[in-house]
């Protein structure tokens, strides 16, 4: 009798313990494929809260495709060269070398960032900027952050031109050393924004984004 | 690469599952083999359950030029897929060619490409391409092929030996002229030319009528009333696509006075031209030098011209038919054409002596700007054969042809080959003749490779690169300059004689300087230039003779007509799964070619479709199913060329491979048999006609993959109320008819009480299509452009003849028995896009729902494949993905168009309207902040269809074209009974047919 007491005492206890285990889970818990939070580590560790958030380049310098194509685009390596022919590392750096040889009365030296050396062998140049018929030329394989699945067309255009900003669905990617996806991506969200935006309009402007299901998935 | 694949997914099954009855599980499974098992699950279970594998982006390096990642561009070029020559717009997305497409400014194909032309993208990510030069069957090195060449023609040189180049019409100047060049450096050495189709006799005949061996350009947006014999110039005959734009601009029945071209076609076998005929009159192959006899000696009465000597036997058809066209075309001199395909020179000449009556040459033909869409020279290639068999030369090149294959008596010229002592194939895919080459050199596609073309006299367009080519191919030109010790590259040599030889023919004023005029052409893709004077003498009336009787065979035995399918016009497509499976627009069969018979002799034979006939030619014997075609003329039996290919032997694995899938291929591991062996030599001449082959049934069956019968729309008879088996699917009218507002059928006015209540917001587009049925030639350009536009998987004959082709646009063809022949109506049928669409009330899931513009949307993500909607669907045009169709290649998964989603198994899919290309347009208007303007959206369909009879937009706006015609008193709906409100509006049937012959019809 009294065994059979304990175990169902047992049972009840581990039945409520396994509750609140799993309603803690169970309230995080995510579709399949919902890649919220995800933040993967980039083969150059290229801080976005540095160009975007501190010095504040607009994003469609870069991503030049958002307002032309589906894709924003990711920015060819030959694109990061307009400034980082000049600046080789971070300007601390660079000024600190200046002073030391200016101290040891030499020429400075080139302060090279390691990171930025990546950079240069993507684009086959020696340490003196040149181009070295030796190397070959290596696209540097950023991992994608922001993924749909194939089934769904999303395109960058309609959404610049209606002036949604970036951050509305990209977070803020000003602040962030290492992008991170913020939103879930998922249907519900897309929905929700395209019916909210549709009563309250984008910056007092009307918008009428469509609720269509071929307005995504065809 | 696929079957090492296929060793190790076996491997690792065997080790994770031992089979009952394998020694080491004799036993039942031990305690341990049960634990082995769990973990390998447990394993399993958790790798799959990891997050979504990492996907790189990989950026360029160098952003090149103004390309933006993501977006279409398009480059003017020229087609290669036949020696046509039409103006293409080759679509490439991020670097790669996804689509070709009509070049609207072209003015010959006018913005129309027909479906092999469009397949032939598929060939550019064959993986079955030459990538290396080969030596006796093995990968070699260029320099290796250059060293051996170079010193065997030095020898030559030396020594002597005839050298002989064969290739089919090179429309290309630059390695026209090269070609010229190189052979130049030997004592005997000569150019001979083949078509694989030929019509030599037409060119031989202008050389004994106008002393100038020539093709005439036929112009038949000139021509009023057309007379063709055999000639299926809609279909296969020389340039199909520019002479379907040509034949529609003749025929505009919208206008305010309706205005149509008179054709009548006197054929055979049912053609594709034929069916589409004002008037159409089945006769035997021999009765067409009678019926010419008959009509120039009544030509020549009424011009006042001497009837030429020679025999004239009784007419086969009745003399006031005759006497009847005669007036019709003598009222129509100058604005009238006569076509003749005969591969008979006397025959020919007599059709051009009665073009020379009419007075159409000048007009409707033109000599002095000839077409080089087809040189071939038949004698010339039956000297080279006799030559290959006195052992007398010494060196032949082939340029991507495969005599071995197109011609006769393949058995002695493989013999005769090897007594060659050098033999070189350029070409892109391992062939019957290149297999036995000493070396082959590979050739780029032509989205590859830079080159030109001139394919009628004047009007010069460039092919340019859309990609960088795979492997390491070389042009002929490249080839040629390199054998002469002068190597450069394609782009180069294609520049340096555009400068010296195209650009002072540019007649253009003010002149523009030299590079102005190639940025300008290569923009354009062509350019019109001036030509030299024409050596076309006056017209020899002397040497037209009228032709001799001919006997017709009362033995029993059948004329053997050999023709080019639509789909497949010579063997060198075969490689190309989109077109294999393409149903042909008459006999909607798939994967095969077959001997076509009449009822009446089918069932002399009493073989029906898909009993195996064996056609004993005497040397040739060629067995093949029988396929029964109506509107045939019972003494002939018809095969197509371009089967039995070894490029087909690809398709071994097509289609899925599950336990009831039956092969694709036929008995000899091809698909199809090779008709090219039945082919004849005569007068210098290779005849596409066989007399007195005897054709006998064996008790062998094999079965064709028809696409027709499982898609019709009427009803079945066991379950038709009486006098309603035939639903009004196709209206159809004459012309004089249509004058008095007569279109062929009464509309349906009654108001129809409607379940649904109008929730459907009307505002904003409609969109909604129009298609011309008299426009439509079933050409089936479109149902290709959809293919590759939507990513339509190829799925196999087995699965087709299990009804489950993929096609998400078909042709429909329907046959209208008459006295004396039969009536063709095609109907491209695609999903209706209905108003009350009968598919969306049953799905269970809300997979396929209506769109604020009128789109019957389907979402693959949602559907569970019920196919319920299949099932309700009334036009059934549903498709269902029954298994995931990978492509048998992988290289194909680069044709696929990124905007529309590949779908997998367990899925079903039909039409979109082209939504993605509603949504470019859309969001392209967008940013230019300018409103969608009619025309800015064109669905695949209606930008490649040579005859534009497809025209797309807003049924709300009721300025758009689409709105017009489908108020127009031609339009209806298909099943419009059921009050389903579909958005497809059909323009109905006209023909012009006299009174008199309605009556001859119908009486």
């Amino acid at each position: 009798m009294l065994s059979s007491r304990l175990l169902t005492v047992v049972l009840l206890l581990v039945l409520v313990s396994a509750s609140v285990v799993l309603g803690v889970r169970f309230r995080n818990y995510s579709l399949p494929g919902n890649q919220q939070g995800y933040e993967p580590v980039q083969p150059i560790a290229f801080s976005h809260r540095l160009h975007a958030g501190d010095l504040q380049i607009a994003c469609i310098y870069c991503h030049s495709g958002a307002d032309r194509s589906r894709h924003a685009g990711i920015p060819a390596s030959s694109l990061c060269m307009n400034c980082h022919r000049l600046v080789t590392a971070s300007p601390d750096a660079m000024l600190q070398e200046v002073q030391q040889a200016r101290q040891a009365g030499r020429p400075p030296q080139p302060v090279i960032s390691p990171e930025l050396v990546k950079l240069y062998d993507s684009l086959g140049l020696d340490e003196k900027m040149q181009p070295d018929p030796a190397k070959k030329l290596r696209p540097i394989p950023w991992v994608k952050v922001h993924n749909l699945p194939d089934f769904s067309c999303f395109d960058h255009r309609p959404h610049v031109r209606a002036g949604v900003e970036c951050q509305e669905c990209h977070g803020p990617v000003q602040t962030m050393e290492r992008v991170r996806q913020v939103e879930d991506l998922s249907m519900g969200w897309c929905v929700n924004c395209h019916r909210e935006k549709g009563i309250a309009g984008v910056d007092g402007k009307k918008v009428k984004p469509s609720t269509d299901c071929a307005a995504c998935h065809y | 690469m696929a079957s090492e694949e296929k060793v190790d997914g076996s491997r690792q099954a065997s080790l994770a599952l031992p089979l009952v009855g394998d020694d080491s599980a004799a036993s039942s499974p031990s305690r341990r083999d049960f634990l082995r098992l769990a973990g390998f699950a447990l394993g399993a279970t958790l790798t799959g359950c990891q997050r979504a594998p990492v996907q790189h982006a990989l950026a360029y390096v160098n952003q090149p030029g103004d390309l933006v990642p993501g977006r279409s561009y398009s480059y003017a070029s020229t087609c290669g897929g036949c020696s046509a020559g039409c103006g293409l717009l080759a679509t490439t997305r991020d670097g790669r060619p996804i689509k070709l497409e009509g070049n609207p400014e072209h003015p010959l194909s006018r913005g129309g490409l027909c479906a092999a032309g469009q397949a032939s993208l598929l060939g550019l990510y064959d993986g079955q391409r030459l990538e290396h030069p080969q030596q006796r069957g093995r990968d070699t090195e260029w320099l290796q092929v250059d060293l051996a060449v170079r010193a065997r023609l030095e020898d030559i040189r030396k020594n002597g030996g005839a050298v002989r180049f064969l290739s089919g019409s090179l429309l290309g100047p630059t390695g026209s002229a090269l070609l010229q060049q190189f052979l130049g450096t030997f004592a005997d050495a000569r150019h001979i030319v083949y078509d694989s189709s030929s019509h030599s006799a037409i060119l031989a005949a202008h050389a004994v009528t106008h002393g100038v061996r020539l093709l005439p350009h036929y112009r038949l947006d000139k021509a009023q009333t057309l007379v063709s014999f055999d000639a299926d110039f809609l279909g296969t005959w020389i340039s199909p696509v520019e002479f379907t734009a040509a034949y529609r601009s003749g025929r505009n029945i919208d206008g305010a006075e309706p205005r149509m071209s008179y054709h009548v076609h006197f054929e055979s076998r049912l053609s594709l031209t034929g069916s589409k005929a004002d008037e159409r009159f089945t006769i035997a192959p021999g009765e067409v030098g009678s019926i010419l006899n008959h009509l120039a000696t009544r030509l020549a009465k009424k011009a006042g011209v001497a009837v030429p000597e020679g025999a004239s036997a009784e007419s086969p058809l009745d003399a006031g038919i005759l006497d009847r066209l005669a007036e019709r075309l003598w009222s129509d001199r100058g604005r009238s054409l006569i076509l003749c395909d005969s591969q008979d020179v006397d025959v020919q000449v007599v059709c051009n002596f009665l073009n020379h009556l009419l007075g159409n040459y000048g007009a409707t033909l033109d000599v002095e700007r000839p077409s080089y869409q087809r040189q071939g020279d038949d004698r010339e290639v039956h000297k080279l054969l006799d030559e290959l068999h006195a052992g007398k030369v010494a060196a032949l090149f082939l340029y991507q042809c495969d005599p071995l294959h197109d011609l006769p008596d393949g058995d002695k010229l493989r013999d005769d080959l090897k007594r060659v002592p050098l033999v070189v194939s350029f070409a892109e895919r391992t062939n019957e003749t290149s297999q036995r080459a000493h070396y082959v050199c590979p050739t780029p596609h032509f989205l590859e490779s830079w080159s030109d073309a001139e394919p009628v006299a004047g009007l010069v367009s460039l092919v340019q690169p859309a990609i960088a080519p795979r492997g390491e191919p070389r042009s002929l030109p490249e080839s040629l300059a390199a054998w002469m010790n002068k190597p450069q590259s394609d782009y180069d040599l294609l520049r340096a004689h555009w400068e010296k030889e195209i650009y002072p023919r540019a007649d253009k004023l003010p002149k523009p300087s030299f590079q102005a005029f190639w940025d300008r052409t290569l923009l354009d893709g062509f350019a019109q230039v001036t030509t030299p004077p024409s050596k076309t003498k006056s017209f020899d009336v002397s040497k037209v003779r009228l032709l001799p009787p001919s006997s017709p065979s009362k033995d029993g035995s059948l004329t053997l007509v050999i023709y080019s399918k639509v789909g497949m016009p010579d063997a060198s497509h075969a490689y190309n799964p989109w077109l294999q499976e393409l149903p042909d627009p008459i006999s909607k069969v798939t994967w095969d070619n077959y001997a076509c018979l009449s009822p009446e002799a089918a069932k002399r034979l009493g073989a029906n479709t898909g009993d195996v006939v064996r056609l004993d030619g005497g040397a040739a014997v060629l067995e093949l199913p029988v396929l029964v075609q109506p509107g045939q003329h019972d003494g002939i039996v018809a095969v197509a060329l371009g089967y039995g290919s070894l490029l087909s032997a690809r398709f071994a694995s097509i289609g899925p491979q599950w336990l009831e899938a039956k092969p694709t291929l036929g008995h000899n591991g091809r698909v199809g048999s090779n008709a090219a062996e039945m082919l004849t030599w005569s007068g210098d001449t290779l005849q596409r006609l066989r007399a007195g082959v005897r054709p006998t049934k064996t008790n062998r069956q094999h079965p064709l993959a028809l696409t027709q019968q499982y898609n019709l729309l009427d009803v079945p008879p066991r379950l038709a109320l009486p006098g309603q088996q035939r639903r009004p699917i196709i209206h159809e009218t004459t012309l004089e008819r249509l004058r008095r507002g007569d279109v062929g059928a009464a509309h349906d006015e009654e108001e129809k009480a409607d379940l649904w209540t109008p929730d459907h917001a009307s505002e904003g587009p409609h969109w909604g299509m129009a298609i011309d049925l008299s426009a439509c030639t079933g050409c089936s350009a479109c149902v290709v452009a959809c293919q590759v536009e939507n990513n339509i998987p190829t799925v196999g004959k087995d699965e087709v003849r299990r009804q489950r082709e993929m096609h998400w646009l078909r042709i429909d063809r329907y046959y209208t028995e008459r006295p004396g022949g039969v009536d063709v109506a095609y109907q491209p049928m695609l999903c209706q896009h209905c108003g009350n669409a009968p598919c969306e009330v049953v799905c269970p899931v809300l997979a396929t729902v209506h769109g604020e513009e009128g789109l019957n949307q389907q979402v693959y993500n949602r559907c569970v494949g019920t196919r319920y909607c299949a099932n309700n669907c009334p036009y059934l045009v549903r498709r269902f993905n029954w298994f995931d169709y990978a492509h048998d290649d992988t290289m194909h998964n680069l044709v696929l168009n990124p905007d529309v989603t590949v779908r997998s198994r367990g899925v079903m899919e039909k039409c979109s309207f082209c939504v993605h290309r509603i949504q470019e347009a859309k969001i392209e208007a967008g940013r230019e902040e300018r409103a969608l303007r009619d025309g800015d959206i064109r669905t695949a369909c209606q930008q490649s269809c040579p005859a534009q009879a497809i025209v797309f937009g807003d049924l709300n706006d009721p300025k758009s074209r689409v709105s017009k015609l489908a108020s127009g008193s031609r339009a209806y709906r298909v099943l419009e009974e059921l009050n389903v409100k579909p958005s497809v509006n059909y323009l109905g049937l006209v023909r012009n047919r006299p009174a008199a012959a309605e009556e001859n019809s119908h009486g």
